[in-house]
């Protein structure tokens, strides 16, 4: 038996959104999302925990680069400095904090392993995040 | 006999800075160079360590523990040890990653603490990398 450490990264990216659903109209759109209708952005902080024993050899439960390195080519590289309405991930759904955060865990959880990536944590701002833990908890 | 009544955790943070690099006896020098990088040369952090423990809201006092007492054990038993210290030096046969330091301050802290009553210790490196240990095995 060995103990179950959680490991969490921090990151940011920066990327602009709206709400914006293309069946609606302007009127309804404005109605419903106010502000939030309008293209804006944010500096997003995102970090990625996984959860694991340690390794007994290494100490770790997993290399900190080799986390790095994934986050930074398989997220930021497609969500930062863009506009996530023009990602194929939000051609139906509305880019929210929520749906971020659920591509976020696609784009992870087939390399990282459903049993080791435990938890997304998006914030859009400092008093406003969304902690997602996959499809199956 | 568990007492009745309403239960927090409450989180006590403090800060303390040492020395350290990584590097396994199980590993070759090849090995170790390879895998920890730069953190096989001597570095050091200013680290973070959150830790959570459990009570019952006492109903006179309004608090679920000591402070007080929390604080004096974190320095007994944490701070006095390890700050301003080469953490390889100090705590010896442990791998001083994140998750190793976790582990060991986990284990001093819990005999000095009312059974049972730790939850969680939380190490930060750098702002960038956090590491937990709640307790948990794996099954």
């Amino acid at each position: 038996m060995a103990e179950l450490v959680y490991v969490t990264k921090r990151f940011t990216f920066s990327a602009a959104h709206r709400y914006w659903r293309r069946a609606w109209g302007v009127e309804e759109n404005r109605r419903r999302f106010g502000p939030l209708a309008e293209v804006h952005g944010h500096t997003y902080a995102l970090e990625v925990t996984v959860r694991g024993p340690v390794d007994e050899a290494t100490g770790m439960v997993i290399d900190l680069v080799e986390m790095k390195t994934l986050v930074e080519t398989e997220v930021l590289a497609r969500l930062d400095h863009r506009y996530l309405n023009e990602d194929p991930a939000f051609s139906t759904e509305l880019p929210t904090t929520e749906n971020v955060a659920r591509l976020i865990w696609r784009l992870l959880s087939p390399k990282l392993g459903e049993d080791r990536l435990w938890r997304v944590r998006l914030a859009e701002e400092p008093t406003f995040w969304v902690d997602y833990h996959g499809p199956i908890r | 006999m568990a007492p009745s009544g309403e239960w927090a955790d409450v989180t006590r943070a403090v800060h303390f800075s040492a020395g350290h690099r990584l590097s396994s006896p199980h590993l070759s020098e090849a090995e170790n160079q390879r895998i920890y990088g730069q953190c096989y040369r001597w570095h050091g952090h200013n680290y973070l360590v959150e830790v959570t423990v459990s009570g019952l809201i006492d109903p006179e006092t309004g608090m679920a523990t000591d402070l007080e007492a929390l604080g004096e054990t974190l320095q007994a038993g944490l701070l006095d040890l390890v700050d301003h210290q080469d953490l390889d030096e100090v705590l010896p046969k442990t791998t001083t990653t994140g998750e190793g330091l976790a582990l060991v301050f986990w284990r001093l802290l819990s005999t000095r603490l009312p059974p049972g009553s730790l939850r969680r210790v939380a190490v930060e490196e750098t702002p960038k990398n956090r590491f937990e240990y709640a307790g948990e095995m794996a099954p």
